[in-house]
């Protein structure tokens, strides 16, 4: 038996034109930016700390240009045999990661001093992993999502065991090396499953099959989709996949919790998105599509609010608290993925609402990141009692961000979940808007309570020395103008989300 | 000479090995062999990916396989370094004694 020739590949379509290589742009920066930090990490005749810093910043900020340079353009190009996308969607997400990722380089300067770890390695990881999540939001093939997934997450494990000496760093790390691992492999049979079925990984390709299908799916495809799906719920923990993220977030050093808090979860939803759809969840499609995938991820949704916000109740430790309030965020999220198809606005108000709990979230993380003693202690709620007389602007920040997070306005959070509940009212998902906004009203009470603690309590204890820096506390301020402004003017960025997923 | 072998016994074999690493991952506390069932996990979904090549005659799949294999050394890679960092302060690569975190 004879081998089809591979009629799709052909070395011709593998020469970029002009308009693909100006597509790549912010791929070339970033990778760029990555090898010249590398080299400049093991030059001998000086210390690299301030070049690498400079230069990873510079990276982001050009990163950043390229992207929004696309954006205003609009357009959409198909690159490397179309396994890769560059449209309005991958590029406003690159702004995200990049962002988070150069906030993240701005808040850790310091710490890293502080705690002794100040390697240039940190800088190239959380570059490389930023890499990931970029690859990761243009992924047109499951091959490549893959391998943009693992790029993003080989470098988090090690970021998140960078306190190598610290018994609980190694331990997370493990921990999310051993789950994420197994659950990237879980994809990856699906993918495979998938490309039994359709004859192809590419995502297009299964879509058009899906459509070929109106009347039922042969029940290997479902299988597969699901094993997809399941990767995806874990990477974005969902219950009951959810085991791994408060020890992990626990575990890291602050600012890398930060980090993944933000980036990661944008990615990992950046991706869902796309493959959610192409599995088959999408508007006009079949019944037996939409029955396939709906209840069972309603289930899921409900579970993930409630277990968040009930658990986190019973936080002391911030940072737990805050990894058990990602998993609840990541349940209304979900929300708007299930009202998605149903909705007049589509995937927009997801995409709002991953840019605002990005910005809020970034934002709590650089301040805990400012407040931590060394070794990541001193993060527990009593630690925090009379803050407002030592860091009355961070205290401010602090309150701006639980407010938002909680979801009240004028705050960012609060526009987000509007728009969420809004659009799931609109797809008739009513019963789950009353357990979204039931659970939203649970939250209230534990997000409260750090400021309770820190502008009603008596300060404890000596006053821990202070080690704030510039680029963290430029960091922190920009987080709080940023929320208080999509908070109290929301259109523009709504208009930016709803222009980002026309090109889905 | 060469037999025949339908492409569902393979497919089940498969299967077989896929879960037998997800078991291994769950239940198994020695984590040089948790990192050997997650290599058995990917390896079982490189050999579906050829199976199917073969049946759709379709060369994607063989191609898919190169860069799981890359991905999979890469991830072995982080996956050691990792181990030695713990053994060290742990001196031991036991999952039971993985627990700090839990209390």
């Amino acid at each position: 038996m004879i081998m089809e020739p591979l009629k799709t590949i052909r070395p011709e379509l593998l020469q970029l034109t002009d308009p693909q290589l100006a597509a790549l742009l912010p791929y070339f920066v970033v990778f760029g930016g990555i090898a010249v930090v590398i080299i400049l990490s093991v030059v001998r005749f000086m210390k690299p700390k301030w070049p690498v810093f400079f230069l990873s910043l510079l990276t982001v900020g050009f990163g950043i240009g390229a992207a929004l340079g696309l954006l205003q353009e609009g357009a959409s190009e198909l690159v490397f045999n179309g396994m890769m996308v560059s449209d309005t969607y991958s590029n406003f997400f690159i702004i995200v990661f990049l962002a988070a990722a150069g906030f993240t380089i701005l808040s850790s300067f310091r710490y890293l001093d502080h705690e002794n770890l100040q390697h240039p390695e940190y800088y190239v990881l959380t570059l490389f992993s930023a890499l990931g999540m970029m690859l990761m939001a243009s992924s047109l093939d499951l091959i490549v999502l893959f391998i943009a997934l693992e790029l993003m997450s080989l470098a988090v494990y090690v970021l998140v065991g960078f306190r190598r000496a610290d018994r609980r760093s190694n331990e997370a790390a493990l921990k999310y090396f051993i789950l994420g691992s197994a659950a990237s492999a879980v994809l990856l049979y699906g993918a495979a499953l998938l490309y039994g079925m359709t004859g192809s990984t590419h995502i297009r390709d299964i879509l058009a099959f899906v459509q070929s299908h109106p009347a039922g799916l042969p029940p290997v495809y479902v299988l597969g989709a699901w094993l997809v799906i399941v990767g995806f719920l874990f990477k974005v923990a969902a219950v009951p996949f959810h085991m791994w993220m408060p020890d992990v977030y626990e575990g890291a050093p602050v600012p890398v919790t930060g980090f993944m808090t933000t980036g990661l979860k944008a990615a990992a939803f950046a991706g869902f998105v796309r493959v959610l759809l192409a599995t088959g969840y999408g508007k006009g499609l079949s019944e037996a599509v939409q029955a396939n995938f709906h209840d069972l991820l309603w289930v899921c949704a409900v579970l993930t609010m409630l277990v968040g916000n009930i658990v986190a109740l019973t936080q002391t430790n911030l940072k737990r608290m805050l990894a058990y309030s990602s998993i609840a965020h990541s349940g209304y999220l979900l929300v708007g993925m299930l009202a998605g198809p149903g909705s007049e606005q589509g995937y927009a108000p997801v995409v709002m609402y991953l840019v605002a709990y990005a910005v809020m979230n970034l934002g709590a993380f650089v301040v805990l990141t400012i407040i931590a003693d060394r070794g990541d202690s001193g993060l527990n709620l009593n630690d925090l009692s009379g803050l407002a007389r030592r860091h009355p602007w961070l205290s401010f920040a602090m309150g701006v961000f639980m407010f938002s997070m909680a979801g009240i306005p004028p705050t960012a959070g609060f526009a987000a979940k509007y728009l969420i509940f809004y659009s799931a009212i609109q797809a008739n998902e009513i019963s789950l808007v009353i357990i979204a906004v039931l659970c939203s009203a649970i939250s209230v009470y534990y997000y409260l309570r750090v400021l309770v603690y820190i502008y009603m309590r008596d300060p404890v204890g000596s006053p821990a020395a202070s080690r704030m820096s510039v680029w963290s506390v430029a960091a922190v301020t920009v987080m709080v103008v940023l929320t208080l402004q999509i908070g109290i003017l929301p259109a523009k960025m709504v208009s930016a989300a709803r222009k980002a997923v026309t090109s889905l | 000479m060469m037999t025949h072998v339908e492409p569902w016994v393979v497919l089940a074999f498969c299967a077989a090995i896929f879960f037998i690493g997800f078991a291994g991952v769950l239940i198994r506390r020695n984590i040089l062999i948790v990192l050997m069932s997650i290599e058995l996990m990917l390896n079982a979904v490189n050999l579906t990916f050829v199976t199917f090549s073969k049946q759709l005659h379709h060369l994607g799949g063989q191609m898919s396989v190169f860069f799981i294999i890359t991905v999979a050394a890469a991830e072995s890679a982080v996956g050691l370094a990792l181990v030695i960092a713990m053994f060290r302060t742990l001196r031991g690569v036991d999952t039971d004694q993985i627990r700090l975190l839990r209390e």
